[in-house]
């Protein structure tokens, strides 16, 4: 099955950045998406610190429930911050 | 007891499906101007494009364009009364198969279709046909393709209507959807509407991509319609 | 437990892909007629088949959420379809820079598998506002549903539509000259394609590993009877 061409195959060197501009593409992409979920990941490590925070909160609070919560802001010191790598 | 629940079905049916037309023919708020926003767009048309005649592909992508933007009009409103009224509510609550308001509401905009395009095929052919040759072999084309626009439209406009903006999603979902409906229906209508007089090239086939697409679309829109109706 | 076979699977996929870039560069023969352009084509169509039977899998689904009544059907049918819209972003993009290498445009109408990919994108893409267009999440879920069905079935029939539009006299872009391809092209071609289809389940694996831990944050904190914080996404379902 023969099938006519309009025009020629490119010159090596020119369909070489073709083809690599058609795989950068794609890696791009991939990496694009990578650096989202590394954002969703980075909020999930923030919101577990909040809730690790809160957790430790209570139990203080269970335990000695007569001095109110006195629970030094130190156990809550870096929570929000996280390491922005 | 099955047997039962059918006849109901086929009562309930022909019940809604009367109510809707005959809602239409008293307020007649959707059919004139589905046929006006038409024959305005085909005087566009003439204008956009400076021809006085068309034939072949151009006639047959003016034709078919305009109608499905029309169509896209009677869509919008098919089931704003059910919405407004309870009359999703209504059907959750008898005791009747709930596909059956499917096959009630796409009967009627297969019905607002057909009397659209009994009024704009042949404005078209008046606007820009040198032979009414075609036309009888278009109602075919015609026929099969407002099926396909019914079975589609229903379901979405079913669903579109819940939701906000809903005259934007309902054409924004269905377009993409009924592109290979056009494909066919354009695809028919091409050699039929040539320069020489109507031709047959692949009519045949054209026609069964079209009964299958509706096919297809009739059947997941009966199967899926319970699960729409629910809570 | 969404991460369970994450590692090895990503894994598999690392080596599948290098594997397949190896054979794509160092293996498979020069086309005659496309020359280099050609090694496109194991990066593009591989795409293409992996998110168009991702779409599908998100129509299978979204019936399994329909009979069930289980949201995370819904949740899975959702990341399937994004994750195949993604690849679908690849393929159209690739597919325009072989359309340029090839016939000096950007976009050629007369490739019926470019084309009706295209529309299959373009249905797609009307997913989201169509989720965010329904505020009720139990309805959102369902209609969602419906639509994936809907769409999935809208894949061969388009596929079909656009096929018989091609005049028979077009040229095909993709075929090569003898029609078919030759063993060492082939097997380059599986193992491309097995490599993205690995990547396409791994990143589902992934996504859905993530909205399970945002889902569990959710859960402890109600657990706590903390404040729930700001509702994230208004469509993505959530899996816990």
């Amino acid at each position: 099955m023969l099938l006519p061409l309009a025009a020629p195959a490119l010159p090596l060197d020119e369909a070489g950045k073709y083809v690599a501009g058609a795989y950068i593409v794609f890696v791009v992409l991939l990496v694009v998406y990578v650096a989202i979920m590394a954002a969703k990941v980075q909020r999930i490590e923030r919101e577990l610190r909040d809730v690790a925070a809160i957790a430790e909160e209570k139990k203080d609070a269970q335990a000695a429930p007569g001095r109110g919560s006195e629970t030094p802001l130190a156990s809550r010191g870096s929570g929000g911050g996280g390491t922005d790598v | 007891m099955t047997q039962h629940r059918v006849t109901l079905s086929r009562a309930a049916i022909a019940a809604i499906l009367a109510k809707d037309l005959r809602t239409e023919l008293r307020t007649l708020q959707s059919l004139p101007g589905m046929a006006l926003f038409a024959v305005t767009t085909f005087v566009i048309f003439r204008f956009g494009l400076d021809r006085t005649s068309l034939s072949g592909s151009l006639a047959a992508g003016v034709l078919w364009a305009t109608l499905l933007f029309a169509a896209l009009l009677g869509v919008n409103r098919l089931f704003v009364a059910e919405r407004e009224q309870g009359g999703f509510d209504a059907i959750r609550l008898a005791p009747i198969d709930r596909s059956a308001l499917f096959v009630a509401k796409a009967v009627a905009l297969l019905a607002y279709l057909a009397a659209l395009e009994l009024v704009v095929v042949p404005v078209f052919a008046l606007f820009f046909l040198d032979s009414p040759a075609a036309l009888g072999p278009l109602i075919a084309v015609l026929l099969l393709a407002d099926l396909g626009i019914a079975a589609t439209g229903t379901l979405i406009s079913s669903m579109a209507v819940h939701s906000r903006a809903r005259d934007l999603l309902g054409p924004l979902v269905l377009l993409p959807l009924v592109v290979p409906l056009m494909i066919a229906a354009t695809g028919a209508s091409e050699p039929l509407l040539a320069v020489g007089g109507p031709g047959y090239h692949r009519f045949g086939t054209w026609l069964a991509v079209l009964g299958l697409y509706d096919l297809v679309f009739l059947l997941i829109g009966y199967a899926v319609f319970d699960f729409l109706l629910e809570d | 437990m969404y991460s369970k076979g994450l590692r090895p699977l990503s894994i598999a996929t690392v080596v599948a892909l290098a594997a397949g870039l190896s054979l794509v560069f160092f293996y498979a023969p020069l086309d005659a007629d496309q020359g280099f352009i050609q090694k496109i084509f194991y990066l593009h169509v591989p795409l293409a088949m992996t998110a168009l039977v991702g779409f599908i899998v998100g129509g299978v689904f979204a019936i399994a959420h329909l009979r069930s009544g289980d949201r995370k059907w819904d949740a899975y049918s959702y990341v399937a379809i994004h994750i195949s819209v993604i690849f679908g972003v690849a393929v159209l993009i690739t597919g325009a820079i072989w359309a340029k290498a090839s016939w000096g445009h950007w976009w050629v109408w007369n490739e019926p598998t470019l084309v009706s990919f295209l529309i299959v994108f373009l249905l797609y893409a009307t997913y989201y506002p169509f989720r965010y267009a329904i505020e009720d999440r139990d309805r959102q879920a369902r209609y969602a549903s419906v639509f994936a069905v809907t769409a999935g079935a809208f894949v061969p029939l388009n596929f079909l539509a656009v096929r018989m539009a091609q005049s028979l006299v077009h040229p095909r872009v993709f075929a090569t000259s003898n029609g078919g391809l030759p063993g060492s092209m082939m097997l380059t071609f599986l193992c491309c394609l097995a490599a993205m289809a690995l990547l396409w389940l791994t990143l589902v694996k992934f996504e859905l590993t993530a909205k399970s831990a945002s889902g569990q944050v959710k859960r402890l904190r109600r657990a706590l009877d903390a404040p729930v914080g700001a509702s994230s996404s208004r469509i993505a379902p959530e899996v816990s």
